[in-house]
């Protein structure tokens, strides 16, 4: 008599098929994402100390802050933001879908209202990214960031569509908890990036 | 967990029945696409893998022959093969094409392949990213050879320095092509490594613990890692660069509050450790083809896993030695000096552990351990010029001279293309079913060697002469001409030993001989499927239980059921120990990465020319991304109702 080839030794067929944080892959794909982004973002911060050493005058003649109170508000929308994303985390967890469709709304108002003040604020800037490379590395960061900002207003936009129109899978509740973390993210990066460009003493030296 | 057998069949005619239908059913659910539109919807990783590897091998074809131009063009003394113009465009279409098109590209795509099979798994964690990653790939590789052709290659070297690349000194669209082919390829690499971290991480094999990890899997892993933090240098600064470029922003322009040296920073971060991304799988292949090919477990597993874990970090704190021509402070230079002759150390490690493994081995001179061999004696070279180029005084003196050039070939096609040439060799059987011509493998490999050395170490001289790189002609005073000819005459040996080594392949493919499962007698998990893999790759996974888990089976070997075979099933496994933790859905085919490919293309081939690129491009980008993750709930997932 031929002998089987191979011997079962675990039974896998009770195991469940969804996971929460970083038993799921796609916490790990979420997280490979932010240490990219986390990244590149650092590099930007060391090319800005790199050309803020090297300069004679920091910022250079001309540049005048846009204002303590409306930069400052608008990084505390940001922060308000984490709220809700976080109510919706917590009733993703508890597959509660009208809460999760509740708290999303929440946020994306939220997304709407920093990026509405950051126009304002990019607006009031007496510089472009063409006059000089301080202007040049905070456009250029600015308009990274709001790359992320407008991405997270869209996936807003299509979890909410997903939930009200379905079919809802079971998988997408852990999407929902990695997109607030993806959130937390963004929220942090940007911060970083107001306590380096709003707080620069050599920029607060301009206020009025 | 028992050792003991679970469910009731008992009777070998009852299990063979089962199995069978098990099989068609696992068939029926993992079938690959077919035809032309299964091309572009393909998620299995064993075809993208190939495609990388076919690919790649195609690009380094073209940037060999690149090569041979310019060591045509250098034969002789003021010589007229190439005019200055097209000798720049010829250097830096070379240098950038078996950099980003060829090495790292080859290297991670063999990780597709092999990774997912070495784990005991049935695809890789994110399929339709891989194919994403593909397209965009081959799209940057076309994008920069459609323009080589139409006499808008890049010319400002495959490291663009400003201000020499900057819009003053490049005028046209050279440069623009280069910085946008970087940034297809290094999404590319980037998603590639984020995806072999999470597969290795999270879908082991149960019992392949951290310690079991194949070393081949390691190196991919410590890549995948050096990848993600490397990567993002490279695509910020060459974004910076594009923009000084387009819309007059002024990163790289002193005049306006720049710096030129920032270029350097921020290219060499990426571009030192770049070179580890490439050498670090290389390492794992030696791994790989030893133990076979010496009969035994390879020596100092803990030691080698250290060594590349050390690699990866000391790797990242070497960048400025390739900068110290620009006048550093000396304690800069002092500290960029002991940390590059630190990484000797790790090196040094493996080497030993190989020279170990090859003493206590029984060895069998096959076409791979040939390459091997090649391998530990060029690197060991590349390696002592690379102390050498460490030290500021010998560096400063020879910098920007064919010495460099010497080093880096010596370092680069001993340290990677070697083990990449006896890897293919050992793995093309697994890949295609048959076997390669050993006659013609050692005859390639002797050419390959000899042609090597003949090409390359002339070059140390000539450098120690001062005979400087990127110049398209020397004069008949120099007395470079009888060295310049030996070099290009050993080019010409190499080219022949690629030659006979491509067109082995091509035969063998025809012609070959059956190759069965496991023609070497292997120890790792891909050998224990059929050649080529099935597109589940394993109708029960395996369960490992060693280091070399094929060395411990006897006539049976432990395996997991329950995995469902009618939905593309997999099993998660947890980060240390891999036991089993709960069980996924991998996606189905689909072409909307490929559409979501073509958006990236557009968005940076329009942005050579305008910025409104971007919100062009991002229209078909969101579309192709919200078709792509838009749940259809026809993957088998559990669906929620709403709460009343």
């Amino acid at each position: 008599m031929k002998r089987r080839p191979t011997t079962p030794v675990i039974d896998v067929s009770n195991l469940p098929t969804t996971a929460f944080g970083q038993r799921d892959p796609l916490w790990w794909g979420v997280a490979g994402v932010m240490c990219i982004e986390g990244t590149m973002f650092a590099l930007m911060l060391a090319s800005y100390f790199y050309l803020r050493g090297g300069a004679h005058v920091w910022p250079p003649p001309g540049v005048i802050h846009p204002g303590l109170g409306i930069t400052t508000g608008n990084l505390a929308l940001l922060l308000l933001s984490i709220l809700p994303m976080h109510l919706a985390a917590q009733a993703a967890e508890r597959q509660d879908l009208a809460k999760i469709r509740l708290w999303l709304v929440v946020s994306t108002v939220l997304f709407v209202a920093f990026l509405a003040l950051r126009i304002s604020i990019m607006h009031r800037l007496t510089f472009r990214w063409d006059s000089h490379a301080y202007g040049s590395l905070i456009w250029t960061t600015v308009g990274l960031h709001t790359v992320h900002v407008v991405t997270g207003i869209v996936e807003n936009l299509l979890f909410i569509a997903v939930l009200t129109r379905g079919p809802v899978e079971d998988k997408l509740m852990d999407d929902l908890r990695l997109n607030s973390m993806y959130w937390y993210f963004v929220v942090a990066c940007w911060a970083l990036f107001y306590g380096v460009f709003y707080l620069d003493p050599g920029l607060l030296g301009t206020l009025r | 967990m028992s050792a003991e057998p679970i469910g009731g069949l008992t009777s070998a005619e009852d299990f063979e029945a089962a199995e069978a239908a098990d099989r068609r059913l696992l068939e029926r659910t993992w079938k690959y696409a077919s035809g032309l539109w299964g091309w572009f919807t393909e998620v299995d990783h064993s075809r993208i893998g190939k495609r990388y590897i076919v690919t790649a091998l195609i690009f380094f074809a073209l940037g060999g022959i690149e090569a041979l131009m310019m060591r045509v063009q250098l034969a002789r003394p003021a010589n007229g093969f190439l005019g200055p113009d097209l000798y720049n465009q010829v250097f830096t279409t070379h240098g950038s094409t078996m950099m980003f098109l060829f090495a790292v590209p080859i290297m991670l795509g063999l990780g597709v392949y092999l990774v997912p099979l070495m784990v005991g798994t049935r695809n890789l964690a994110f399929p339709r990213l891989n194919a994403f990653s593909y397209y965009v790939y081959l799209i940057g590789g076309l994008f920069l050879y459609t323009a080589f052709f139409l006499n808008t290659g890049p010319d400002a070297g495959w490291f663009a320095y400003v201000p020499l690349s900057g819009p003053q000194f490049s005028p046209g669209k050279r440069v623009d092509v280069w910085a946008q082919m970087i940034t297809f390829t290094e999404i590319s690499a980037l998603a590639v490594a984020v995806n072999l971290i999470t597969t290795i991480f999270k879908q082991r094999a149960p019992g392949m613990s951290l310690n079991r990890i194949p070393l081949f899997v390691w190196a991919m892993l410590v890549t995948s890692f050096m990848v993600v933090f490397a990567m993002p240098a490279v695509m910020l600064s060459s974004l910076m660069l594009a923009l000084d470029r387009l819309i007059d922003t002024h990163f790289f322009n002193p005049a306006q509050g720049g710096d030129a040296i920032l270029w350097q920073h921020l290219f060499w971060f990426f571009g030192h450790p770049e070179v580890y991304i490439i050498f670090i799988p290389a390492t794992g292949i030696v791994s790989a083809i030893l133990a076979p090919f010496t009969r035994r477990e390879v020596f100092g597993y803990m030691a080698l896993v250290l060594s590349l874990v050390a690699t990866g970090f000391i790797g990242f704190g070497l960048w400025v030695h390739h900068m110290f021509a620009t006048g550093l402070p000396q304690l800069g230079a002092s500290f960029f000096t002991a940390a590059s002759i630190m990484i000797a150390i790790p090196a040094g490690t493996q080497i030993f552990c190989w020279i170990a493994t090859l003493w206590g081995g029984h060895l069998r001179f096959k076409t791979p351990l040939l390459y091997v061999l090649g391998f530990i004696f060029t690197f060991v070279i590349g390696g002592l010029t690379g102390v050498m180029l460490a030290a500021v005084p010998l560096n400063l003196q020879v910098h920007d001279t064919f010495f460099v050039v010497a080093h880096l070939h010596y370092v680069l096609i001993g340290g990677a293309v070697f083990p990449l040439l006896g890897g293919l060799f050992y793995w093309f059987p697994k890949l295609t079913g048959r076997m390669l011509s050993e006659t013609w493998g050692k005859v390639s490999f002797w050419l390959v060697f000899l042609g090597f050395n003949v090409t390359f170490f002339p070059q140390h001289i000539l450098g120690l002469e001062g005979m400087p790189r990127r110049v398209y002609t020397y004069l008949p005073e120099t007395g470079w001409g009888d060295l310049n000819m030996l070099s290009t005459a050993g080019a010409f040996i190499l080219g022949l030993g690629v030659l006979v080594y491509l067109l082995n392949g091509i035969v063998s493919l025809a012609k070959g001989e059956p190759a069965g499962d496991d023609p070497w007698g292997a120890d790792t998990l891909e050998w224990s499927v059929s050649s080529p893999p099935p597109p589940y790759n394993f109708q029960a996974l395996p369960m490992v239980s060693g280091r070399s888990p094929r060395w411990l089976w006897h006539d049976q070997h432990p395996v997991v059921v329950g995995l469902r075979s009618d939905r593309r099933e997999f099993l998660i496994t947890n980060l240390l120990d891999a036991e089993p933790d709960h069980r996924q859905v991998s996606p189905g085919p689909t072409v909307w990465p490929f559409i979501l490919s073509l958006g990236v293309g557009v968005t940076f081939i329009l942005g050579i020319f305008t910025p409104w690129g971007l919100p062009i491009g991002a229209v078909p980008c969101a579309v192709a991304l919200i078709a792509w993750f838009w749940p259809r709930g026809d993957q088998g997932h559990p669906l929620l109702k709403e709460k009343s």
